[in-house]
């Protein structure tokens, strides 16, 4: 064992010497095969991690990106961020023309430094430092070197490669060595299809290489995450702002995070802890005392994000929180917590990863993962998640951010990986039921209730928030295929206690059927067209997600004008794919009304790459289907 | 001297103020009960009142100095209101031969009430940051404590700066309600600035000459204390009832409308010293930007330049050169060189030596480049001051109106205007940021003019399309698209900020899955010096609908605009066009054997009342082709809030006419 490491060490040292000599910044040598659909090629990225100890990690990098076009210049990625437990101790790069002349040193005093307050966050003690280079000319290669230190052990960067679309790699290289008492462990991701060579596996060293990878293309709906290699890394006794902690797994993580984190910070004024009983009252059921502290939160406090060393990561006091009125998803979910548990409700605090995209903490693989902090309150069958950053969602509601994803959760007696509430296809139902009538210049009047749920719930939300001129605007926008729109009513009700979002809309256009030599037609389908469309991608590679399906039922009743009469009906429409669903129906009630019915179920999913032209298909037909028109013509 | 106070634009008004319940500290019951705003019900907070006073200090040490208290209150009425709660300032540091501003905020409180009695929370220093942003910025901001739906807030903070040319600007509106504004400023004698309001805003002015004085220790004895004494003018400039600023569609810049009040330094005068204008005249603004090292020497410096321009211009035909030829060349010359950094300007950084060997420079290191060679190749060239839309319009003479500087060259008497910094401009094409009402073109001796940016001659985009429709309604043909103009440079910046690839597959998705092939470009030096075309072949089942037996088909296919860009009801800003256009489709439709015309789209001339847009349709039919001449033109680039149900009434009925189906009926 000792011998094997030591030899393939040697021929690792080895072999880099030999490249240093070979490195030649030219970008007249790069095979044309590498550049294909690249506006940069990465000729070298050396990451070289050495941890010295629990509390000491030193990053190196060296990055050579040759920059083909204005597009490619992203990819120099010249930028670290440092605080106060995490140093920039080296920066610099050097410019070399096409044929790998020097053209320019940019030395340290020459990199820009910015804070990281902004956006959401009002103050944070990061900062960073980032390169701002006016290229002169193009293909130019640029080596980037950087050194970081930090004491912030809990934090080893994970590993990507292809983290950026239209970018290749000649060569990448990652490096970490690792005293054997810290317990340094890994785990792959989607290694499968590309070339990554494990040149060491060791406890204490990791060395991974990949030769020429050729750059990836955008395409819609890939899952990066499922399919791009990556590799995270974490230690079994690391430090996180300051503070040692050990774990194997998100048990003791838990466990050591109640025990050095979340201890101390609930307790609460004795004033605090009295308002919140006489709110609760004589009330035993647990959900139901969630739902009054929950409602009381919402109430009470605002999002502000204040991010300080460990106030990275330990949430503000509960009392403070209590005493302030605002605090970000960690205190506020925190208090929330310390709120219920003067109420006897026990809740646990949560770590996961919340994105519009689902993204699980690896449950077989502790390492700080997470993003965001909500609050769990366990229950009979299925535990209630709550998102405490908002003033407005309803109780245990998370679509679209922090559903259907392994979550980890603080138990006192350890950490529990649980799934959060999955939104079924048929859970996000968007119900529509209503009427429109044409006079004879085809001029339409008509009313439409939008009942909708779950993520679709979540979408519709916020219009409720608009401003008068915005939601009209909205409303435009929404139907844009009935011109000369005009909102006579909006009356939008936000049942919380349900999750139903209803929408009643009344609603006129002129000209929406146009008369040409007395013929009308009319697209039956006024109020739910699918008028998107789904591009067309040559040749895809990757396959693609629908991360969230829906059900649409529509049911709309139709009054004709009088003195025409119907030339052309189309014809009912049905298709079953393993996408989904799509039914149309038109049921004739007299020669003057009819009835409109549509049905379409959009099923959640993985598909390869080869479906994708499938889909597309299955989308284009229900456009069009959608589009149907009915001619009427005059008496 | 006093008549210079009196500010042109703003009448004179005396204003009784009930200034009794717009202190700080005196929130009242009634305030904290009310519910929604009286004037605008969907007020997601307003400001009760913003008030500000500006007056000026002096010490030995650093000079003068300008210091303004804000006093603020706001009260939420939203949820959505609730963002208030938190305040930001920026203030700049970046002064190499000044002290650094600053912002002390303070009696920053939140009101509640809580079972009918006023409940206090008073900002501790957990609440208040300040955040170093960059090496020329700081910012300090707070967020109070315990606001709630129907909380007020009041805070006042000090900005102090030793900059007396860059007076703080002071906000009468903002994207809530302002119930109150007022700002009062206490400037004396030895200054005089220009006010000037922007923003729809009434505002009310009141005007008195009082006597000032400052105070500092001896120069000579430190125990002693020297005092000047001086006549100062102090204005109230006040408004009540401020509307939210609203953003809205085609506005060139929302920041022009915000009701608003600036100060220009005019000009100095101290005690036995001659008076120092600044800008009060374009001759003064000309005169003083020239004065600066970073302006009017980096326009000396032609000899540096004199070798590579002798070579750019070398001529090796027996015919001189003609003035615009040189032009064309420098300028092609100089635009392939640089490289623009992105930064705004109009005085140079490094200076433009340094920037030619380094091959990049900001915007006034560039043009001066491009000036310096045209010069020296006698070509008549001068510095054209300009704002970017994102920074405002200039309007009266002053520095801080302007932000960039670009070239005119004087080529047969007329004006060209050239921006070399952008690589796809070219000569009197400018970069769309540009494209921002008057320029002002300067020259040494203090003689100005104002120059026009917005292009006279409209840009314009042609389409020429062959298609033939089969019986299944499938379309396939050819199709080609000339840009000229402004629209060339469009689409070259646009060409090349993406692949090939990612706009076609944009193009497909956006002419509802039209499918390309054989696509190409080509420069067209033929119709104009910049212009540009594309080809290519198309196919689609999607344009064509069969019903009952017919074919119907727009007679524009996949051009067919289905969307009125104006959808709001009502209108507040001018509408931008940023420059006049028009688009003109030239189709020949051949349809399937077998099929007649039942009936196309009537010939129709739809305009405007002063003719400002015009859209007109011709349709005929020879033989089994249908051509199509279809023509719609804006002519101007900025147009009256006014003109707003005229324009969108064109618009929707334009709509209507391209949506009129042509029909085909089997013989």
């Amino acid at each position: 064992m000792r011998i094997t490491t030591l030899v393939v060490l040697f021929a690792a040292i080895f072999a880099s010497s030999l490249n240093a000599q070979k490195i030649n910044y030219t970008a007249v040598t790069i095979a044309d095969s590498i550049k294909n659909n690249a506006n940069a090629v990465i000729r070298l990225n050396q990451l070289d991690i050495s941890i010295a100890s629990q509390r000491s990690m030193n990053i190196k990098t060296k990055r050579v990106v040759t920059v083909l076009n204005e597009l490619g210049l992203k990819a120099v990625d010249a930028v670290e961020n440092f605080d106060k437990r995490r140093t920039v101790k080296n920066i610099e790069a050097v410019v070399y023309d096409n044929f790998g002349i020097e053209i320019k040193k940019i030395k340290r005093k020459d990199f820009k430094e910015q804070s990281a307050s902004g956006g959401s966050t009002l103050f944070s003690d990061g900062r960073f430092i980032y390169l701002e280079y006016t290229p002169t000319q193009y293909p130019f290669t640029i080596v980037y070197e950087s050194e970081i230190e930090t004491s912030n052990t809990a934090f080893i960067p994970t590993w990507s490669l292809l983290s950026e679309y239209n970018v290749s790699i000649e060569k990448s290289i990652v490096n970490v060595n690792v005293p054997q008492a810290l317990g340094f462990r890994k785990k792959e991701f989607n290694f499968a299809n590309f070339k990554i060579k494990t040149i060491v596996d060791s406890p204490t060293q990791l060395q991974y290489e990949a030769l020429n990878i050729i750059a990836e293309k955008y395409e819609d709906y890939t899952p990066a995450a499922k399919v791009f290699p990556r590799v995270m890394m974490g230690l079994e006794n690391f430090n996180l702002e300051g503070v040692d902690g050990t774990a194997k797994n998100w048990k003791e993580y838990g466990k050591w995070f109640s025990e050095n984190i979340l201890i101390g910070t609930t307790s609460l004024s004795e004033e605090a802890k009295a308002k919140i009983k006489a709110l609760v009252g004589t009330e035993t059921d647990p959900i139901k005392k969630a739902k009054i502290v929950y409602k009381f939160v919402q109430e009470k406090s605002r999002y502000v994000s204040v991010q300080v060393g460990i106030g990275g990561f330990k949430p503000m006091l509960a009392s403070d929180v209590d005493r302030l009125g605002y605090g970000d998803c960690k205190a506020l979910s925190n208090y929330t917590r310390a709120l219920l548990e003067v109420v006897g409700v026990p809740s646990y605090y949560t770590e996961l990863y919340g994105d519009r995209d689902i993204r699980n903490i690896e449950a077989d693989f502790f390492s700080i993962q997470g993003n965001h902090a909500i609050l769990c309150i366990p229950n009979a069958d299925e535990s209630i998640f709550l998102e405490c950053t908002s003033q407005d969602d309803p109780f245990g509601f998370q679509a679209n951010f922090t559903d259907d994803r392994d979550v980890v959760v603080m138990k006192p007696e350890g950490g529990e990986i649980i799934h959060t509430k999955k939104y079924h296809d048929n859970a996000n139902g968007q119900i529509s039921t209503g009427n429109y009538s044409l006079d004879a210049q085809g001029n339409l009047t008509g009313a439409i209730k939008i009942v909708s749920t779950g993520s679709q719930y979540q979408s519709k939300a916020s219009i409720e928030k608009m401003q008068p001129a915005d939601k009209d605007i909205h409303y435009k926008r929404y139907w844009t295929n009935i011109n000369n729109l005009k909102i006579a009513k909006i009356e939008l009700q936000n049942d919380k206690d349900k999750i139903h979002f209803v929408e009643n809309i009344s609603l006129s256009a002129e000209n929406y059927a146009p008369n040409t030599g007395g013929k009308m037609m009319v697209a039956i389908n006024s109020y739910n067209q699918f008028l998107g469309t789904i591009k067309r991608i040559r040749n895809r590679k990757n396959p693609f997600e629908i991360p969230r399906g829906y059900l649409d039922t529509d049911e709309i009743a139709v009054a004709l004008p009088a003195g025409f009469q119907i030339e052309f009906l189309p014809a009912n429409f049905e298709l079953k794919t393993k996408f989904g669903d799509y039914k149309t129906e038109i049921i004739k009630k007299d020669n003057n009304n009819l009835v409109y019915k549509r049905t379409i179920l959009i099923k959640k999913g993985i598909y390869a790459n080869s479906d994708y032209d499938g889909y597309r298909l299955f989308m284009e037909q229900i456009a069009k289907n959608d589009n149907a028109k009915l001619l009427l013509t005059k008496i | 001297m006093i008549k210079n106070w009196f500010v042109v634009l703003l009448a004179c008004i005396g204003l009784q103020l009930n200034a009794q319940d717009l202190e700080l500290g005196k929130v009242s019951i009634d305030e904290l009960k009310v519910k929604q705003h009286p004037k605008d019900s969907s007020a997601v907070a307003a400001i009760i009142f913003n008030r500000a006073k500006t007056t000026f200090k002096y010490n030995l040490k650093d000079g003068f100095s300008i210091g303004t208290e804000f006093q603020v209150r706001v009260k939420i009425y939203k949820k959505e209101g609730l963002n208030w709660a938190t305040f930001k300032v920026p203030f700049y540091i970046g002064y190499e031969d000044r002290n650094d501003e600053s912002v002390q905020f303070s009696d920053a409180v939140t009101y509640n009430l809580v079972n009918g009695v006023i409940e206090k929370s008073k900002l501790k220093s957990e609440g208040s940051f300040v955040t170093k942003v960059n090496e020329y910025w700081k910012e300090a901001s707070i967020t109070l404590p315990n606001v709630k739906v129907g909380s007020i807030i009041e805070f006042k903070y000090f900005l102090k700066s030793e900059n007396i040319i860059k007076f703080p600007s002071f906000y009468f509106q903002y994207e809530i309600p302002v119930n109150f504004a007022q700002f009062t400023t206490a400037i004396p004698g030895f200054f005089v600035y220009k006010a000037l309001v922007s923003g729809f805003a009434p505002i009310k002015t009141a005007q008195k000459v009082s006597g000032g004085s400052f105070s500092f220790p001896s120069r000579y004895d430190r125990t002693r204390t020297d005092f000047v004494n001086f006549q100062q003018v102090i204005s109230t400039y006040s408004a009540e009832n401020i509307p939210a600023l609203k953003p809205e569609p085609f506005v060139d810049n929302l920041q022009n409308y915000r009701a608003c009040l600036k100060h220009e330094l005019e000009k100095t005068q101290f005690y036995q010293e001659p008076e120092k204008d600044y800008a009060s005249t374009w001759e003064g603004v000309s005169t003083s930007i020239f004065e600066d090292k970073n302006f009017g020497k980096q326009l000396d410096f032609g000899l540096f330049f004199l070798d590579d321009v002798k070579e750019i211009i070398k001529n090796d035909t027996n015919t001189p050169l003609s003035s615009e030829e040189k032009m064309n060349r420098i300028f092609t010359y100089v635009q392939q060189r640089m490289n623009w950094n992105h930064e705004n300007g109009y005085y140079t950084d490094k200076g433009v030596k340094d920037a030619y060997s380094s091959r990049a420079g900001n915007s006034a290191e560039i043009n001066f480049i491009l000036i310096n060679m045209l010069r020296i190749a006698g070509v008549d060239a001068n510095p054209v001051l300009v704002s970017t839309l994102d920074h405002g319009v200039p309007v009266y003479p002053n520095r801080t109106g302007f932000n960039y500087v670009i070239a005119s060259a004087t080529i047969e008497g007329k004006n060209v205007l050239l921006d070399a910094t952008n690589k796809y401009t070219s000569p009197d094409i400018l970069p769309l940021k540009l494209l921002n009402w008057q320029g002002r073109l300067i020259r040494k001796d203090g003689s100005s003019e104002e120059i026009n940016l917005v292009p006279k001659q409209p840009s314009s985009i042609n389409h020429n399309l062959f298609a033939k429709i089969n019986s299944t309604g499938k379309i396939e043909g050819k199709f080609k698209v000339y840009h000229t103009a402004t629209e060339a440079f469009l689409f070259r910046e646009n060409q090349a900020n993406q692949d090939q690839n990612t706009y076609l597959e944009r193009l497909e998705n956006k002419w509802n899955g039209l499918e390309i092939t054989g696509y190409g470009t080509e420069e067209n030096k033929t119709i104009s010096s910049q212009a540009i075309s594309e080809k290519f072949d198309f196919s689609t089942v999607n344009h064509c609908e069969i019903i009952a037996g017919k074919l119907y088909v727009n007679p524009m296919l996949f051009l067919t605009s289905a969307i009125n860009p104006f959808v709001q009801e009502n209108r507040e800003m001018p509408i931008y066009f940023a420059y006049p256009k028009n688009r003109k489709y030239n189709f020949n439709i051949e349809i399937p054997a077998g099929y007649a015309v039942e009936s196309s789209p009537k010939p129709i001339k739809i305009s405007t009342q002063g003719n400002e847009v015009v859209f007109s349709m011709n349709s005929t039919v020879v033989g089994n082709t249908i051509q199509m001449i279809v023509s719609e033109e804006i002519k101007g680039a900025l147009f009256k809030a006014e003109f707003y149900p005229e324009l969108k009434t064109f618009y929707q009925n334009v709509i209507n006419k391209q949506n009129e189906k042509i029909i085909l009926s089997k013989i």
